[in-house]
C-alpha cells in the first residue's frame, strides 16, 4: 500500500454531490471567450496608434495585464471564500452594508449590459458594415461598398444592433442548451477567424501589403497611386505624428487593454458550479489574462511588421478626424485592412467572420449575467418577484431577459442616435463597483471571521497578514488606478459633466431604488434586512 | 414556517437552523432532509507529536493541540467529520472500506446526538416546533437517532396534521448517479408518496415536504454529469439538467397542493409554481456556513409569502 497523498487523507462515503471538478479547461474557455481576444485586439490596434500619441502598445498591454492580474487575484480570493454564483452582489451583501451592495450590484449590472450594447453597435459599426464596403471594394461592386457604408449610419446601427440584442435574448430565453450551442459554434469562428487573421499577417511580408494596399485603395483615396505612404504624409500633414514614447500616453492607451481584460474574471459569476474553485479559477482569471496578453503582444507584433505602426497610426487617425482625400471609405479596423491587404475576398471574409464572432461573443452573455443579478435581487426582495420568474418550458427568466433586453434595446438607441453615451462611461461605474468590493476584501477576513476561517486560504499570509487582505488591496488599487485612468481619458471615458452626472445619478437612483423596494416589501409585512442578517447563535 | 434543507453535517448551520424560529419569528422550524455529512477528516497524529491532516486538498500540519481544536471545529462547521487518531490507524483505515463506514455511523451518530442536545433546551425555551426529515443521502439509522428526540419530531413517511393543514413528508429521491441510500425509481417513488396522499383528507390544502424537487422546474436545474460524474461543458460554459423526479411533478399537477418544501438539488434554489402550487427550494451553502432557508408565511389556508434567506 503507497502512503496517501494529501488529497487522500480523507475518506468520503457515498453521497450525492461528491462530482469531480469542473474541468480548469473550461473555466478557462468560459474567461478567455469573455475577454473577447478579437475586439482587445481590435481596440488597441485601433484607438493606440492613433489617439494617443506616443503610447507603446506593447508596454501598455503589459501594464493593464499586470493590473488585470492584481484584481484577478483579488476576485480569486473572494471567489475561493464564497464560491458562489452571482458574482460581487454575494461578495457584497456579506462585507458591506446591504443597501450599498445592491447599488454596487445594480451599477455594475447595468454597465455589463451597457457593453452589450456597445458590442451590438460594434456588432454593425466595426463588424458588418465595413466587412460588407471591404467586399465590395475587393469585387470592385460600388452597389456593395455603399450598402457597406449605409449599414454604419444611424438607423443601421440602431436595427441591426437591436436585432443582435433581440437574436441574442431569443437564444437565452429558449433555453440554456441553446445559448451554449450558439456560443460554442461563435467561439469556433472567432477562433478560425483569429488564425486566419494571424497566419494571413506571417505569410504577408510588408512589400506584399504596401502594394496590395496601393492596388485596392489608390484609385479610391485621393493621395496619389502610392497610398500606402499618401496615407501617412496626409495624416502627418493634419497633425498625426508619432513623438516616440510618452509614459502617459501609455497608461491611458493601457485602458483598452484593460477593458477587455475584465472579461478574463468573469468567472466570478459561476464559482457556485466550479467545486475545486480554487485551482479551475486561478487558471480560468490568470490563465485567461495571460493568454490575451501573450496573443495581443504577439498580434501587435505582426501588424507592425505587416502594416507598419505609422501607417496604422495614419491610416485611423485619418479616419477618424476625415482627413481629406485619406479617410477610409471604412473603418480601417486592423483586422479589415488585414483583409484588404492580402487582396483575397475568401480572407476577408473569414478574417471579418471571426471579428463578428468575437464581437457576437459578448452579446448574449452580457445579457446573461444581469439576468442572474436580477433573479438573484428577486429573491432576496430587492427586485420586483416577477424578475425572479422562470419559465417552466424553457427554465429561463423571461421576465429578467425581456427587463434587460429593453435596457439594450434603449442603450443602442443612446448610442447609435446621441453622442451622449458614445465613450464607455459606464465601464467607470463597473470598475469602481469592483475597486469597492476589493477594498471591502481587504477587511473581510477581520468583519467576517466566521466565513473567512472556513476558507481554504484562511491559512494563507503574506507578512503576516491575510492573504485576502493583501491581494484585495493590491486589487483595489489597481482598479482604482483604472477607475481614475479611465477618468483622466477623455476619449477612452472621461468625466465630462453629463457623464459625471450620469454615473453620480445612477448610483444615487440605484440606493434610493433598494429603498423604495425595502418600503413595499415592509408594508407587505417582509423584512428585507433578514435576507442579509447572519442568524446569531445563542 | 421556517424550512431549510441540505445541511449536510454543518454543525454552525444547524445551530442557526434551531435559532431561526426566534430570529425571523417563526412558530415551525421545517428540517428537509441530508442532515448528515459526506467526509471524514483524520487528523493523524505523528511521531513527533504533531498532527497531519487535510484541507481543501492541500496537507495541513498542526503543531499545538489549540491548533487540533481550532481545525476541529473548524471543519465541523463545514459539515465534515474530524477524527484524531495515530497515524497507524489511520494507514488501517485508508485500505478498509468497512471499517471506513463503521467510522462515519459512529461519527454521524455522535454529531447528531449533540446537535439534539444542542437543540432540545432552547427549542422548548422558545416553544416553537421543530421537525425534520432524512434525505436521501441520510443512513436509515439516522432516522432511529431523530426518532429519538423529543425536541425535534421525525416525519418520514408520514402525515402529519400542522395548524389545521395537513403535511406529508419523504425524503426519497429519484435515482442519482451516486446510488445513494434513499433512492429508487420514478414509479416506485410515485406509489411511496401515492400512498400518504391517499392518507390526506384535502390533498389541496396541503404541504408536500418531498426532498426531491420536481422535474423540470427552477428548482432542479444543476450541472449536467459525464459517466465519469464531471461536469458537461459546452462553449466553456456548463450545461444544466434537469435533476427532479417526474413522478414528483405529476402529482403535484394533479394533486395541486397549497405547498411543495424540497431541497436536493443545493444549486436550484428558488420558488415555483405549478398551477396553484408553490414549490420552494431554499439550496444549501452548508459549506460556507450560511444557513439557507425559506420564511413561509401560511394564512387561512393561502400562501401569502414567500422569503428566501440567507442567515
Amino acid at each position: 500500500m503507497t502512503a496517501p497523498t494529501a488529497g487522500d487523507r480523507v475518506f468520503l462515503r457515498k453521497a450525492s454531490g461528491l462530482i469531480k471538478s469542473a474541468s480548469n479547461t473550461d473555466v478557462f474557455i468560459y474567461d478567455i471567450g469573455l475577454v473577447s481576444i478579437g475586439l482587445g485586439l481590435g481596440f488597441l490596434l485601433f484607438y493606440g496608434p492613433a489617439v494617443y500619441l506616443g503610447g507603446d502598445l506593447y508596454v501598455g498591454t503589459l501594464i493593464a495585464g499586470a493590473a488585470m492580474l492584481l484584481v484577478g487575484l483579488g476576485m480569486l480570493t473572494w471567489t475561493i471564500t464564497i464560491p458562489r454564483s452571482g458574482g460581487i452582489y454575494n461578495f457584497g451583501t456579506r462585507s458591506m452594508w446591504p443597501p450599498l451592495a445592491f447599488t454596487l450590484s445594480f451599477v455594475e449590472v447595468t454597465a455589463w449590459l451597457f457593453y452589450g450594447s456597445f458590442g451590438a453597435v460594434y456588432l454593425v459599426q466595426l463588424g458588418i458594415a465595413p466587412s460588407v464596403t471591404a467586399i465590395g471594394i475587393i469585387t470592385d461592386k460600388p452597389g456593395v461598398e455603399s450598402f457597406g457604408t449605409d449599414l454604419a449610419g444611424k438607423w443601421g446601427t440602431f436595427l441591426i444592433g437591436s436585432a443582435a440584442l433581440i437574436i441574442g435574448a431569443i437564444i437565452l430565453a429558449s433555453g440554456m442548451r441553446r445559448f451554449f450551442f450558439s456560443q460554442k459554434v461563435m467561439f469556433t469562428i472567432a477562433v478560425t477567424g483569429t488564425l486566419v487573421f494571424v497566419g494571413a499577417l506571417i505569410f504577408t511580408s510588408r512589400a506584399d501589403f504596401v502594394s496590395n494596399w496601393n492596388s485596392v485603395m489608390g484609385d479610391r483615396l485621393g493621395v496619389g497611386n502610392d497610398a500606402y505612404n499618401g496615407v501617412i504624409q496626409a495624416a502627418q500633414k493634419a497633425g498625426w505624428s508619432d513623438p516616440g514614447f510618452d509614459w502617459k500616453q501609455t497608461l491611458l492607451l493601457s485602458n483598452w487593454a484593460f477593458l477587455p481584460l475584465i472579461g478574463a474574471a468573469f468567472s466570478i459569476s459561476i464559482g457556485g458550479e466550479i467545486k475545486q474553485v480554487g485551482r479551475g479559477q486561478t487558471l480560468g482569471i490568470i490563465g485567461a489574462i495571460t493568454m490575451s496578453v501573450v496573443v495581443w503582444i504577439i498580434s501587435i507584433a505582426l501588424v507592425y511588421k505587416t502594416m507598419g505602426k505609422d501607417f496604422l497610426g495614419a491610416v485611423t487617425y485619418s479616419n477618424l478626424n476625415g482627413v481629406e482625400g485619406a479617410a477610409t471609405p471604412v473603418t480601417p479596423f486592423p483586422t479589415l485592412l488585414t483583409g484588404l491587404g492580402t487582396d483575397s475576398v475568401v480572407l476577408t471574409i473569414l478574417i471579418a467572420l471571426g471579428f463578428i464572432g468575437w464581437i457576437w461573443l459578448w452579446i448574449p452573455t452580457q445579457i446573461l449575467y444581469p439576468t442572474r443579478a436580477l433573479v438573484a435581487w428577486s429573491l432576496d426582495r430587492v427586485a420586483p418577484d416577477t424578475l425572479g420568474t422562470v419559465s417552466e418550458r424553457t427554465h429561463t427568466p423571461i421576465p429578467a431577459i425581456l427587463l434587460c433586453l429593453a435596457g439594450g434595446i434603449t442603450f443602442v438607441g443612446m448610442l447609435a442616435f446621441t453622442s451622449f453615451f458614445q465613450l464607455v462611461i459606464f465601464i467607470e461605474v463597473a470598475v469602481l463597483a469592483w475597486a469597492l468590493v476589493l477594498l471591502a476584501g481587504v477587511f473581510f477576513p477581520y468583519r467576517r471571521p466566521d466565513i473567512y476561517n472556513k476558507s481554504p486560504i484562511a491559512n494563507m499570509k503574506i507578512g503576516g497578514l491575510p492573504v485576502m487582505s493583501v491581494a484585495c488591496a493590491l486589487g483595489a488599487a489597481a482598479a482604482f488606478f483604472y477607475f481614475f485612468n479611465l477618468f483622466f481619458d477623455d476619449f477612452a471615458a472621461g468625466h465630462a459633466r453629463h457623464s459625471m452626472s450620469v454615473l453620480i445619478g445612477w448610483f444615487v437612483g440605484s440606493f434610493i431604488l433598494y429603498w423604495i423596494m425595502w418600503f413595499i416589501r415592509r408594508r407587505q409585512g417582509v423584512n428585507v434586512d433578514l435576507a442579509f442578517k447572519e442568524i446569531p447563535i445563542e | 414556517m421556517f424550512f431549510a434543507t441540505d445541511l449536510h453535517g454543518s454543525n454552525v448551520c444547524f445551530k442557526k437552523f434551531v435559532n431561526a424560529g426566534k430570529f425571523y419569528g417563526a412558530s415551525v422550524l421545517i428540517l428537509g432532509g441530508d442532515v448528515t455529512g459526506k467526509m471524514v477528516v483524520p487528523i493523524a497524529e505523528q511521531d513527533d507529536g504533531a498532527h497531519l491532516t487535510s484541507f481543501a486538498g492541500r496537507q495541513v500540519r498542526l503543531e499545538t493541540e489549540d491548533d487540533v481544536a481550532s481545525f476541529e471545529a473548524r471543519v465541523s462547521d463545514m459539515g465534515f467529520y474530524p477524527k484524531v487518531m495515530s497515524e497507524e490507524r489511520f494507514q488501517d483505515l485508508h485500505g478498509d472500506p468497512d471499517a471506513q463506514e463503521e467510522l462515519f455511523h459512529e461519527l454521524i451518530r455522535e454529531r447528531l446526538e449533540e446537535w439534539i442536545q444542542y437543540a432540545e433546551p432552547r427549542l422548548a425555551e422558545q416553544g416553537v416546533k421543530c421537525f425534520a426529515a432524512p434525505g436521501n443521502d441520510d443512513a436509515f439509522f439516522v432516522d432511529e437517532i431523530l426518532g429519538e428526540s423529543e425536541a425535534i419530531e421525525l416525519l418520514e413517511g408520514r402525515v402529519i396534521e400542522l395548524d389545521g393543514m395537513e403535511m406529508l413528508t419523504t425524503g426519497w429521491s429519484n435515482e442519482t448517479p451516486w446510488k445513494t441510500e434513499r433512492e429508487t425509481n420514478e414509479a416506485e417513488l410515485r406509489s411511496m408518496i401515492m400512498s400518504m396522499i391517499d392518507r390526506l383528507s384535502r390533498p389541496e390544502s396541503a404541504i408536500f415536504n418531498i426532498h426531491v424537487p420536481p422535474h423540470a422546474t427552477a428548482l432542479d436545474q444543476c450541472p449536467k454529469l459525464d459517466e465519469n460524474l464531471r461536469p458537461v461543458s459546452s462553449g466553456g460554459n456548463p450545461v444544466m439538467t434537469s435533476a427532479g423526479s417526474t413522478a414528483v411533478r405529476e402529482l403535484i399537477e394533479t394533486h395541486q397542493p397549497l405547498l411543495g418544501l424540497h431541497g436536493h438539488i443545493h444549486e436550484g434554489r428558488g420558488v415555483a409554481r405549478i398551477e396553484r402550487t408553490y414549490c420552494v427550494n431554499p439550496g444549501s451553502s452548508y459549506s460556507e456556513g450560511v444557513l439557507n432557508g425559506s420564511v413561509i408565511r401560511l394564512r387561512q389556508g393561502e400562501v401569502r409569502d414567500v422569503h428566501l434567506t440567507q442567515g
